[in-house]
Order: structure tokens, then sequence, then C-alpha cells
């Protein structure tokens, strides 16, 4: 595996630079400017020079023809230099009047009046060292943050370099605000010169969400979502990152691409009202969008398998927009119009219908389609690790405030492999299973008793068309389906009274579960790292910090 | 316009008979006041009370997107029974006028002043000099405070006179967004008529400073000053001008002013000269500055010239040698009685067509023009509306209800500001033009209404 890393054709863009340099001065001219510098500061020349950095691999957590996430040790020491041009105030009095109150102001007849000079600053010989989490996918730009102080040294040469005190004055200032520029803004500047460059369609939507959100340097936060849950899993990751997230619930919904939003409730919809046919054709195009990465994760990184993680999320965006238009509006009516994840899961108890339901309607989801690509190279799995698969992505929601992530973190990732590969099998058995098993009407009628009567019917009116469809499929003989069956009944039986309970002994009842569920997830950890143990060493990293160290 | 606690406070200073024009620090107020008169901005109501004459309050209340106020107490231990206070009567001369005729210097004209202060009936405000001299002006206080309030900025001032020729001034902010909470200024002034020196101490930085004015030629030199320039009037009597119109009489003031902050080690200085003509003076009355800052090499030229007594004007040149940057602004001020070209006829024949009897009315107005600045307003007015357009309707043109102001600097920004006096009500309308963005003009708006009592 190589990689190339191409450093001059940044700068054989002629447009570039002057792109960068746009930047540049927008973001050094944003935040208020000490009384000294009176002037705007435009930074006049900027060269990337031709000494690429050192770029040393830590980890690569994700790579893809369209998408890759990696960590970095970058040092640097080449001859790139900056010339920034403002204009001070060279007289030390006035700037001391500017800040104090008129009151007390000595009022000086003309020993204030001003002396303004221009002033040049080349910023030059900057050595860096620092540890660089890149994270990149053609939809959402290149996001790079550095997880430490990246400025070693630089030299500072200005206009006046002859005083020593001015030098070292400007030396010092400027070290600290090239610190701030480089931590805060810096990952602003190359995500939209990024998304100037790959996907220009998302710049206007950029812009209004940074309109919205009020002026943040950048939102750690807006993008890493995508790779966060990249990282550890699916449901419960997306929701802690969105509890994170500044704005909440709202904003992870402008995460998701608009389209794939639309496209995706449409979908949803489709199957709450049973019309199957229609979105069909959108879904195929939707696949062909991540279908490479799914080839990726499949071959390359098994079990981590971040592209299928990603996918989940955006399932979990829509879905959860589709829960709450159906059920949580019967249900609820005191959260008509909160549609947020956080929302969801952190009032697990008063929720848990609600919760159980959304995630249902994900698996739902997921099952069509995977179901429709996985079709061919449907290989016959495991049952149990089916089965696994299936109440860790359910229960995943509910348990997430109490279980504790080292043992969610393993089994999901883990498990999630598996689910992918197999979940035809147990996807085409779902719509059945709605109806057969009492789970959800067993619910319905403890929960809320007045909208049961339409759902139910709903469903039954959904009948013929599931089976119909499956028939039509074929994909799986009905004698795997039904041998299945009774394992997915135990495991339903396991842990469904946790649901009606929830607001009382569903913690303890979680506990069991949880408990029962890393016993087998720690037996399936250790025949998978008996059989692929390099793999299993490297997955005991942490997740990647830049999140950490901001959200937590 | 200057504030109602402004105003008294120049009363005080006025009691107290202390000049206080005779610093290095006033050098170029009257420019500086032409040119670079505040603009109201927002909406601001102020009612201000001198409720006895030693006490008076002021409330504030303001409105620039958000609402904000500010009240204020100011006591005095010198009673200021001549001070009109109330806005209806106020003088808005007093109150409005940028023009600043210079001051008498105390010690030196003692007599005439003596004499002056008995023909216009105000004992106590202004008497420099005489036996009660000493009574009236020693060991007297002002104590002031303001509080605004959404920002809890606390402002206080004290202000003791200590002998005729020194006085202290204590000024204090409070603030928790300042270093410290707060600075501390304070200032020793020595007034001796001839000299005035400044010390001052801030505890902000440290800075310390002093700046001192010198005063010569004309009146402030000794009577022998007095041949010479009448020696100039007899040349321009030859050019058949008129000869008090061309009699240059006025008084030099040349003074500098060093600071230095002892904590941040940083320091300023500059160095200024004076010319403004006299009172005495019959031609018209013009002030021109010059101030030189070594250190920065910036020079600033104003020039300043009271063209009628309706109208004055001024223009400010500033030029940096060392950066060429340069800047000039002009200011203009135009008073008006009620009818909006009144004003025109009502001055223009006085100083055209009475040459004979101007120099006595002259010195009359001159004088009671040095008064404006004081307490006895009312008394003077239509006293110099008799003398100076000697007709009989004359009092009633006279008594001005407005001034408006224009400034135009180099940026093409324009400033206008009107002021007077509707029923008892003070109002002031200010505007920024910038000419420049045509586009949206108007920068600021602000309307400030005045009420005292």
């Amino acid at each position: 595996m190589a990689f190339n890393f191409n450093w001059s054709p940044l700068t054989a863009d002629a447009d570039f630079y002057k792109r960068a340099r746009d930047l540049l001065t927008t973001a050094l001219n944003k935040s208020p400017k000490p009384p000294i510098i009176v002037d705007d500061i435009f930074v006049t020349e900027l060269n990337l020079g031709s000494v690429p950095p050192d770029l040393e691999i830590l980890e690569i957590g994700d790579l893809a023809e369209d998408r890759f996430r990696g960590i970095f040790k970058m040092c640097y020491s080449g001859d790139a230099f900056l010339t920034l041009k403002t204009r001070v105030q060279a007289n030390p009095l006035n700037t001391y009047l500017s800040a104090k109150p008129s009151f007390t102001s000595p009022q000086p007849l003309a020993a204030a009046s001003g002396l303004t000079i221009p002033l040049q600053i080349t910023l030059s010989e900057i050595k860096l060292k620092a540890f660089i989490i890149v994270v990149f996918s053609k939809q959402k730009g290149l996001t790079l943050v550095f997880r430490d102080d990246p400025l070693e040294s630089l030299k500072v040469s200005s206009t006046f370099d002859s005083i020593q005190f001015v030098r070292d004055y400007l030396q010092r200032t400027i070290e600290v605000k090239l610190r701030n520029l480089m931590m805060d803004e810096l990952p602003s500047i190359i995500h939209r010169l990024s998304l100037q460059l790959w996907c220009p369609d998302q710049i206007a939507k950029e812009d209004d969400r940074s309109k919205e959100a009020d002026e943040h340097g950048v939102n750690p936060l807006a993008t890493p979502p995508l790779d966060a849950v990249d990282a550890n899993g699916h449901l419960l990751d997306s929701a802690a990152i969105s509890e994170l997230s500044l704005d909440g619930g709202p904003e992870s919904q402008s995460l998701f691409s608009q389209k794939n939003l639309l496209r995706l409730s449409s979908l949803t919809s489709s199957q709450v009202t049973s019309s199957l046919h229609t979105p069909a054709i959108r879904d195929v195009l939707f696949r062909a969008w991540a279908g490479p990465s799914d080839r990726a994760d499949g071959t390359n990184t098994p079990p981590l398998s971040t592209p299928n993680l990603a996918r989940s999320s955006s399932y979990i965006g829509s879905a959860h927009t589709y829960t709450f238009s159906d059920s949580s509006s019967l249900t609820h009516d005191s959260l008509p119009s909160r549609p947020s994840l956080v929302s969801l899961n952190s009032a697990t108890a008063g929720l848990s219908l609600g919760a159980g339901r959304h995630n249902k309607a994900g698996r739902k989801k997921k099952t069509r389609v995977v179901n429709l690509r996985r079709k061919a190279g449907t290989e016959v799995g495991s049952e149990q690790g089916d089965n696994v698969s299936d109440t860790a992505s359910t229960a995943a929601p509910m348990s997430e405030p109490i279980m504790p992530h080292p043992i969610l973190e393993v089994p999901e990732e883990h498990l999630n492999m598996p689910s992918a590969t197999n979940q035809g099998k147990v996807r085409f058995s779902r719509p059945s299973e709605t109806l057969q098993q009492p789970r959800r009407p067993s619910l319905r009628s403890e929960a809320l008793k007045a909208p049961e009567a339409q759902i139910p019917s709903i469903e039954v009116n959904d009948v013929p068309n599931v089976t119909q469809k499956m028939s039509e499929k074929q994909s799986q003989p009905i004698g795997t389906q039904a041998s299945r069956e009774p394992v997915l009944a135990d495991t339903k039986s396991e842990w469904r009274p946790s649901r009606p309970m929830s607001d009382t002994s569903s913690v303890i009842l979680e506990q069991a579960w949880i408990m029962k569920m890393a016993g087998e997830i720690a037996r399936r950890v250790y025949d998978e790292k008996n059989r692929n143990p390099a793999f299993w060493d490297d997955r005991d990293d942490t997740p990647p910090p830049a999140y950490e160290a901001r959200g937590c | 316009m200057r504030e109602f606690m402004h105003y008294i406070t120049n009363a005080f200073y006025g009691a107290t008979d202390w000049n206080e024009d005779n610093t290095y620090k006033e050098l170029n107020a009257t420019a500086r006041e032409l040119i670079d008169f505040p603009i109201p901005r927002g909406l601001r109501l102020t009612l201000s009370s001198l409720a006895t004459p030693n006490f008076a309050t002021s409330y504030q209340l303001g409105s620039i997107g958000i609402v904000d106020g500010s009240i204020s107490y100011l006591h005095s231990s010198i009673p200021l029974t001549s001070t009109v206070a109330q806005s209806d009567r106020i003088p808005l001369p007093a109150l409005l006028r940028s023009y600043r005729r210079l001051h008498d210097l105390g010690s030196i004209e003692g007599e005439q002043s003596v004499d002056k202060v008995g023909d216009e009936d105000t004992p106590p405000v202004n008497a420099p000099a005489g036996v009660h001299h000493a009574l009236c002006q020693n060991g007297h206080t002002l104590l002031y405070g303001r509080l605004y309030l959404p920002q809890s900025l606390l402002e206080g001032l004290v202000v003791r006179r200590f002998n005729p020729s020194l006085q202290v001034q204590l000024s204090a902010v409070s603030e928790q967004s300042l270093k410290n909470g707060g600075t501390v200024l304070g200032l020793v002034q020595y007034d001796k008529g001839k000299y005035g020196v400044e010390g001052l101490a801030s505890t902000d930085g440290g800075l310390l400073g002093v700046r001192g004015l010198y005063n010569f030629g004309g009146d402030a030199a000794s009577s022998a000053k007095s041949p010479p320039t009448s020696a100039v009037s007899s040349d321009a009597n030859g050019n058949g001008q008129p000869v008090e119109k061309e009699r240059i009489y006025g008084r030099f003031s040349a003074g500098g002013e060093v600071y230095y902050g002892t904590l941040n080690k940083s320091g300023g200085m500059s160095l200024g000269a004076r010319f403004a003509t006299l009172p005495a003076h019959r031609g018209t009355p013009l002030t021109a500055t010059l101030t030189i800052n070594p250190l920065m090499g910036n020079i600033n030229a104003t020039y300043a010239v009271l063209a009628q007594d309706y109208c004055s004007l001024a223009t400010r040149m500033e030029f940096n040698v060392y950066s060429y940057e340069s800047e000039w602004a002009v200011g203009m001020e135009l008073w008006s009685n009620r009818r909006p070209a009144g004003f025109l006829l009502g001055a223009d024949p006085s100083s055209q067509n009475e040459p004979d009897p101007a120099p006595p009315t002259r010195r009359e107005r001159s004088f009671q023009a040095k008064m404006e600045w004081r307490l006895d307003d009312p008394e003077p007015e239509p006293e110099r509306a008799k003398a100076g357009t000697n007709a009989a309707e004359g009092g009633s043109k006279e008594e001005y209800l407005g001034v408006l102001k224009a400034r135009l600097d180099q940026n093409l920004r324009i400033g206008l500001l009107w002021e007077g006096r509707v029923k008892s009500l003070i109002f002031s309308l200010g505007t920024g033009v910038d000419l420049r963005r045509l586009g949206e003009p108007f920068r600021s708006l602000g309307l400030e209404v005045q009420y005292s009592s």
C-alpha cells in the first residue's frame, strides 16, 4: 500500500493562492483587533514553498475512493512564507488612551496625535510539529484538526526589525496569534477550501449554516459525526455526538445531505403506507453512491467496517424524522416538534416505545437496502451472529445512557460486519416478524391505547405486500427463515420485557441483558481474535482523539 | 451641547473665578469644539435641576438599541445663586457656543475687571481682584458623582480650590471591566495668570504628566505693550482700512506637555502656540494655533474665526512629517433667531455702517462675551443687543433660538447638528452623513432633549 501526496499541484493552481489569501484575510480580521492595529490585516503574499511536510502515518481509520480518515504525525520545516500588511499606531500614548474611560483621561492636547505606520510582517521558517487528524470525504470536504499546538518556532521579520523591543513584542504577539489561528481558524479555512474544490454545491449550505451558528470558528462536531460514528458504532455514537453538538438535534439533521434525507424519508414513508415499488429506484440510486465503499469495507477493513456504519448513521438521521412523523406525533403530543435524536435517547424511560420503534424503522430500512444490493453475495451466516447483531442494534439506543462504553464499543464494531453480510435473511424475516410476533401489539396496548387501532391496521394491510414481495424476491427459502425464527424469538423474549418496564426496572433488566450480551460478545471477540489476531491488536486504539478532547 | 453638569461645573469655576481656559489642555479648544462637536446618537432625555444653589441633580435616559441611563449629583460649597439653570431661560450661547473668547488674565488686569464688574452688576461671580477676591474663592469644593446604570460605571469628581492660584481635581472611574477595577486621575492646577502649570498623575499605567502654558504679548504684557499695537494700527491705517478693523490686538500663548508612563515605559510630548485676539480687539476675533508633536512628527494647525457674531468658522490641518499623512477638516457654526433669514438682516448693518460707535460697544460686548461663558448672560444679552445694533428692535433680534453646526473632513463625512430651544426644552438633533457612500448616507442619527429647572 502506498500513498502519493502531491504537494506541488496546490501551488500550480493559480487560483488557489488567491482564494487562500482571501480566506486568511477574512479570518485574520474576524476577531477584534488590539487598538495598536488601526487598519485591516491583509495577506499580501502566501507561498507554501516547495518543501512538503514530512508525514508519518500513525493510523488510518478509513480508506476508500471517496473518503479517508487518518492520523498523521507531521513535521514541517519548509520554505513556506506568509506576508501580512497592516498599519499600526506608533504612538503609545494614543493606544494607551484608546481603551481608557474618557472621564479620567489626562486629555493630552497633541501628545496623543497618531502616527500610523504601514507594517509588513513576513513569517518564514515556520517549523511545525503536530499530530493531525485528517478526515476527508467527497461530500463533506476535508477536515483537518490539530491535536495539539503545532507551532514549534517561526521567524518574524518586520519593518521594525531594527528596534529590539518592537521585534520581540511582534514575535511574541504573532506566535500567540498564530497558535490561535492554527488551532481554531485553519481547520475551517481548509474545510472551506476543500468544499470549493470538491463539492461546490455544498458551499451554499455551509454558508447558511455558518450564518446560523453564530461565528464559531469551526464547529468540530459539524463534520465529524460521520466519522465518529465510523469509529465506534451506529446509533449509540451518533446520539452521543448529536448530544455533544452545539445545536443538538436539529443540527444533526443538517449533517446529512438533504437529498439523501428526502430519499430516505420517502423510502420510509413508503414502507409505512405500504407502497413499496416507488422508492425502489431511489434506493438503488442511493446504494450506488455508497456502493464502492461497501465493497471496500467488505474486503479491506472487515471488522471496522466504517463506511457501513456511516451509512447506518445516515439511516438514523432519516429514520428519526420518520419516527417522529408518525409514532411520536401520535403518542407524545408534548414533543411534536423535536426531531432530535438526543431527546429520543436521553428520555429513555418516557420514550422507550418511540425509541424502539424508531430503531426498528432504521432496521427495517437497512434491511431493504442491503437486501437489494447484497442478494447476490449472500452467504450462509451464522444464526447466532445474526441474532446478536439484531439485538445489539435494537437495544443500543435504549441502553445508551447506562451502558458503559467499553462493553459496547467492541461488540458493535465487531458485530456490524456479520450483520451487514447476513442482513438479507434477517431483513426478510422482519416484516413478517412484526406481524407474527406479539411484541409490538403488546407494547402498544400498554403504552398507547388510541393509536393502536390505526397502526396495526396498516400493518395488516402490509401483510400481503410484504409476503408478496418476499415471494417475488425468493431470495431466501422459507425454511431457513423458519429455522431462524425460534432463535429470534428466543432473544426477543429475553429482552422484550425490558421495554414496557423500562421506567421502573429497566436498569436491572438491561444490566442483566448487557451482561449476557457482553459475555456473548466477549466470546465472539475471542473467537474473532483467534482468527485474526493482528487486527484486534490494532483495534484497541482509542477513538480519534480530536473528538474526545473537544466533546467530553 | 454641553451637558448640564458640565455647565454647572463651569458655573462653579466662574463663581470661584477660576480661569478654566488658562491651561495648555484648552489651547485649541475653540477649533476643537467647532469641528469635533459631538453628535448625539439615538434618543437621549435629560432631566436636570439645580435644586438649591448648592445642589444639582441630573437624570439621563438614553436608547441606542438598549436602554441605558445615568444618575448624577453635584454639590458645590459655593452657592451658584446667579446661575440660570432653567432650560427656558438658560443662555444658549453659554450652553452651545463653541468659539471661546479669551478671558482676562486675572492677576494682571485686576483693576480693569473690577471696573467692568462694577459696570455690569455681577459682583460675586467675576471678581478676579478686589477685597472679596480671597474671600469667595478659597476653600471651595465641588463634588460630583455619576452612576451609569446598566454598566454600573461610577464616575466621581472632586474639585478643591485651595487658594486663588491653586486648584486640585481628583477624578475617578470605577468599573468592573477596567484593570484594577477603576482608575484615578489627580490633577494639580496652578494658575498665575501669566502662566498656568498643571501636573497630573494617573493610576492607569502610572502615567505622570506636566503641562504648562505661558502667555505673552497683548494684555499679558505690561501696559507698555499698548503703544506698539497702536503703531500697528497706524500702519494699517495707511492702507485706507478702518482703523479698528486692522488693529491686531491679541495675546500669544505658548506651552508644552510631557507625559511618561512609569509602568509601561512609554511617553509623549507636544509643543503648542496660540495667537488669539483679545476681547478688546475691534476687528474680527480670531484664534490660530499650532501644535507640534516632535516625537511623532505631527503638525497640527487650526484657525478659527468669529466671522460675525452669528457665524464662526474653523479649519484644521494636520500633517505628519514621518508618514506623510495629512488631514483637514472644516467646521462652521451658524446662529439664528427664529426667522430663517433674519440673522442676515440683523447683523450686517451694524458691522458696516457704524464704525464710530463701534469701539465702545465692542468693548462692552466683548467683555460681555467673556461673561457668556459664565453665568450672567440674561442681563448682558439685551444690553449687548442694544449696544451692538444700536437699534430698538435689536433686543428681539439678538435673542438666538438655535444654532446649526456643521463639519466636513477629508473623508467627505459631514456632521450636522442643530441645537436650539423649543418652548422650554433644549433640543439637539444631529446626523452624520457620509458622502462617499451615497447609497446609505446617514451613518448616525440622534436626538437629545434636555429639560432643566
